[in-house]
């Protein structure tokens, strides 16, 4: 009560309920304002210490193993370091660079820092007859094996559209820092959080101006905006930004803002990607991690910040160009470079890489697979945020040929315009997806035909037939005769199925292995029948086959539909001498800290004996040497290899699925429409797969009969023993308890005599 | 030709010698890795060396790491399966283990009757953890019959 006489006497000219009022308003105000600055206090400290950055899942793959002896073309080394960004540089100097002097190649690695990484290394080698040799660092300490980083092949952010790669303060370059104080904020670290002067300044210009065009902000300024609030430039905004930059300084130091900042700054667009940081921005323009950019680039980086859209160096590339020298200027003005440099750099071009060049969008069918795995386990918020770091098994080398082989098919042959392909290659021994192809325009993403082309896979299906043969070696072996001759079968529902030959012919009885490597329809489905479709279906389900198959007549000929992927998946257990090894595409996956959160292991599983596995391959072998698919006999000259061709009825679909010592693939080609595409597996699928085997370094297979198989000679008919030279004589490999007790009297004779002259041929040869 | 007739001397005195070789006796040899795996001296070795040691510092994934690393540049290695088909065992995968059990016997030398009977131990034991009694039992049968002089 006290109080308010003297308030109105001091208050002068004012009238007493005016100041009054006056005095209530400003209390209030100032309650507010301790209110709001309460909690904004509050707000920067749970937000900024326990800010979540959006990292979308990261997709790697296989890190290439460089060691003696591994097959490795010249040509394929350097491309596979252009892909990865490395530079060509004499004497290779620092991590990420090469050169080639003769034979010589010097490479310098980059490191990284998985648990099975290593870190950057100066190395030497020869590189002859596309062999690797001997491999020794600088210092001549012998290396076995140098593993180099995993290239990005793509990025999975479900759910938003932000991406970014983080980095550490202590991991940027200094001139990149420098350069950025020098040109966003010179006071940096002396202010805390506004610059009054910059606001003087700013005010300045928009008076001249007549409206805001300039906002005195500090980085720490910038980061709130960026952080927690609009885009919008008003006064609104600043009244909430400034108190929130000095509560920010006040709690966190220079170092974990700039950081945040570097991370947080938005450089760009990548059709609905976002791309924040400095991290990613270095990758998405130059390619290249930041510690391996120079002077100019950092200038390119942090001049768009001014404008990411305005100086994007892509699409106005002059405008990119000024900007650049102009923070090279301030750089060197600001003594972060050296007039020398500012001069050698200013001449030098941007450096961009060309957008569609880069590996994180070359291989859209090998990352759709990996992504559909992953969403089976992850959820879009894991993927889209937690920075994981997956893995693959893509071999980026057979990849590249894969589409290399895919797409010079469809060049040489005009009338294949209309129609589509699609190809697999994994590892027999792992099931690694080595390569997946889903378009002829392989960096087309859209319809995934190696994944989602479920087609008749035609005469593809028959060594399963004959394999469910094999395992009744009391019935048959390979030289039984089976009848090609015509078959009819009255279906459930009325119909007759009447299967044809290729060549509208029959040709009456024959052994089991020519009507294999004929192809021919009225033996193999006269064989499936007397085995029974059921049995030929759970051959097929033993062999990788996990779609449910109806035991239908048809099936024994091919028709019953799958994509190649699934072709693969159980030609894979043909590859795999019996073992089915599941198909993988992931390897590892990683969190942010790079600890392993899972993994995905070899598995293998005896689905075939030994016996009958090795009879089959070499019945397949039989195949490519003297059946349908012997051109590619003729041209892999040397390479064992094996396979089957599959034409789906009225030329629908043309297949090949083969498979050497270290590959196997699978091709198809055909219409999205189903339509008829006139060509054979022999004709359309079997060019594109030799192909692509001579691209790719093989092993031949390694046909080793096991204990239970032997070589005997047959006679014509298939069902006694023979000898070598005896008319009609076939050697075929024969399971023990398959091998026939007769013996024809030439087969008699020549039985002891033939057996020891092979053995004394063995060791001559 | 020339190179057919030194290996018929080579034959020839190895069957000189094979008069002079007793039966093995003893406690069977140390399990090696076969000379003739295709494993001897690649550089896969040191992936194989460094598994070996993660698998003894009890740190398996990383042991399965490396030795899948080696499986692709040396895919037909009997050693190798045998290391895998461990590893699975020291991860409780007993199915995983008899499958590389299996594929280490498919390309075991056909001379090393030790080696093969401990591939088929080392298979004896993933049955049995599998609960595949008689398999595993038949196994060991066949371990012993192996080792046998």
């Amino acid at each position: 009560m006290a109080r308010k006489p003297r308030s109105r006497k001091d208050s002068g000219s004012a009238s007493g309920p005016t100041r009054h009022l006056w005095l209530k308003l400003a209390t209030v105000v100032l309650v507010l304002a301790l209110v709001g600055l309460a909690w904004m206090d509050a707000f920067v400290r749970e937000r900024f210490a326990g800010h979540e950055w959006q990292l979308p899942a990261r997709v790697f793959a296989q890190p290439v193993d460089l060691y003696q002896g591994r097959e490795l073309a010249r040509d394929d080394l350097r491309r596979l370091l252009e892909l990865m960004r490395y530079q060509e540089r004499t004497g290779a100097p620092k991590p990420g660079s090469y050169a080639f002097s003769g034979n010589t190649v010097q490479l310098h690695t980059r490191g990284f820092g998985d648990d099975d990484g290593e870190p950057a290394r100066a190395l030497r080698f020869a590189l002859t007859d596309g062999t690797v040799g001997p491999l020794e660092t600088a210092s001549g300490a012998d290396v076995d094996i140098a593993r180099l980083a995993p290239l990005q092949i793509g990025s999975i952010h479900p759910g938003h559209r932000e991406d970014r790669v983080l980095v550490e303060l202590d991991e940027v370059p200094e001139t990149l820092v420098q350069t950025l104080l020098a040109v966003e904020d010179r006071r940096f670290h002396e202010h805390w959080g506004i610059s009054l002067r910059g606001i003087a300044r700013a005010m300045v210009a928009n008076i001249r101006a007549g409206g805001i065009v300039e906002g005195g902000s500090t980085l720490t300024q910038q980061l709130v905006k960026n952080f927690w609030l609009t885009r919008e430039r008003s006064i609104a905004r600043k009244l909430v930004e400034i108190p929130m930059a000095w509560l920010l300084e006040r709690h966190y130091s220079k170092d974990a803002i700039l950081e945040a900042y570097l991370n947080q700054v938005y450089l760009g667009q990548d059709g609905s990607r976002a791309i924040h940081g400095m991290g990613l921005a270095a990758q998405f323009y130059f390619g290249r991690e930041l510690d391996e950019l120079e002077p100019r680039h950092y200038a390119l980086l942090v001049g768009l910040l001014k404008g990411p859209g305005q100086y994007n160096p892509r699409g106005n590339p002059e405008a990119a160009r000024q900007r650049r020298n102009t923070v090279l200027r301030v750089a060197r003005d600001e003594g972060v470079i050296s007039e020398a440099e500012f001069r050698q750099q200013r001449r030098q071009d941007l450096g961009v890489v060309p957008r569609g060049e880069s590996a994180l969008y070359a291989f859209p069918a090998f990352v759709d697979l990996v992504r559909r795995q992953l969403a089976q386990q992850y959820s879009p918020g894991e993927l889209g945020g937690e920075g994981l770091r997956i893995q693959t098994t893509l071999d980026v080398l057979a990849q590249i040929a894969a589409e290399s082989s895919l797409r010079s098919f469809f060049e040489q042959n005009n009338r294949a315009e209309s129609f589509n392909g699609a190809v697999v290659m994994t590892a027999p021994e792992s099931g690694n997806v080595q390569a997946l192809v889903g378009d002829k325009r392989s960096r087309r993403a859209g319809f995934n035909r190696a994944l989602d082309a479920r087609r008749s896979v035609g005469s593809l299906i028959k060594p399963a037939v004959v394999l469910t043969a094999l395992e009744k070696p009391g019935q048959y072996h390979l030289g039984t005769h089976v009848r090609d001759e015509p078959v009819e079968v009255e279906l459930d529902n009325g119909r007759t199925w009447a299967p044809q030959n290729y060549d509208l012919e029959s040709r009456g009885p024959m052994p089991m292995l020519d009507a294999l490597t004929q192809s021919r329809n009225q033996a193999m489905a006269r064989l499936g029948l007397d085995l029974g479709v059921s049995h030929v279906v759970d051959t097929l389900q033993r062999l990788g086959v996990n779609r449910q198959l109806e035991p239908y007549p048809s099936l024994l000929l091919g028709g019953v539909e799958m994509t190649p992927f699934e072709v693969a998946a159980w030609y894979q257990t043909l590859a795999g001498e019996g073992f089915h090894t599941p198909l993988r595409a992931i390897t590892t996956v990683r969190n942010r800290q790079r600890e392993r959160v899972a993994r995905y292991p070899v598995s293998t599983r005896a689905a075939v004996d030994a016996g009958p596995a090795f009879v089959m391959q070499w019945a397949l072998q039989q195949v490519v040497q003297d059946g349908t698919g012997r051109h590619a006999a003729q041209q892999l000259p040397g390479l064992k290899v094996a396979g089957k061709t599959g034409t789906s009825d009225s030329f629908r679909d043309a297949w090949f699925a083969g498979f050497s010592g270290n590959r196997l693939a699978v091709v198809w080609l055909g219409r999205d429409d189903n339509g008829a595409i006139g060509m054979t597996g022999s004709s359309g699928a079997l060019p594109v797969w030799t192909d692509l085997m001579q691209r790719v370094p093989q092993r031949p297979l390694k046909l080793q009969p096991p204990d239970s198989v032997e070589r005997v000679w047959l006679d014509d008919d298939g069902d006694r023993i023979s000898a070598s030279g005896c008319p009609g004589a076939r050697r075929y490999p024969l399971l023990r308890a398959s091998i026939p007790e007769q013996a024809t009297a030439c087969g008699k004779a020549g039985e002891v005599s033939e057996g020891v002259k092979e053995w004394f041929k063995g060791w001559f040869d | 030709m020339v190179q057919g007739l030194v290996r018929l001397i080579v034959l020839a005195v190895m069957a000189g010698l094979a008069g002079c070789s007793t039966a093995p006796s003893g406690p069977p040899p140390e399990l090696a890795m076969p000379a003739e795996d295709p494993l001897a001296g690649s550089p896969a070795l040191s992936l194989v060396r460094a598994a070996e040691a993660a698998l003894q510092q009890r740190r398996s994934a990383d042991a399965g790491e490396k030795l899948e690393r080696a499986l692709a540049m040396v895919p037909d290695s009997s050693w190798l399966y045998r290391l895998l088909a461990e590893q699975r065992l020291r991860r409780d995968d007993a199915a995983g283990a008899e499958g590389f059990a299996r594929r280490a016997l498919r390309h075991a030398p056909p001379e090393k009757p030790y080696y093969q009977a401990a591939l088929r131990e080392l298979l004896a034991t993933a049955l049995a953890r599998q609960g595949r009694q008689a398999a595993a039992e038949n196994a060991r049968a066949r371990a012993k019959t192996l080792r046998q002089p």
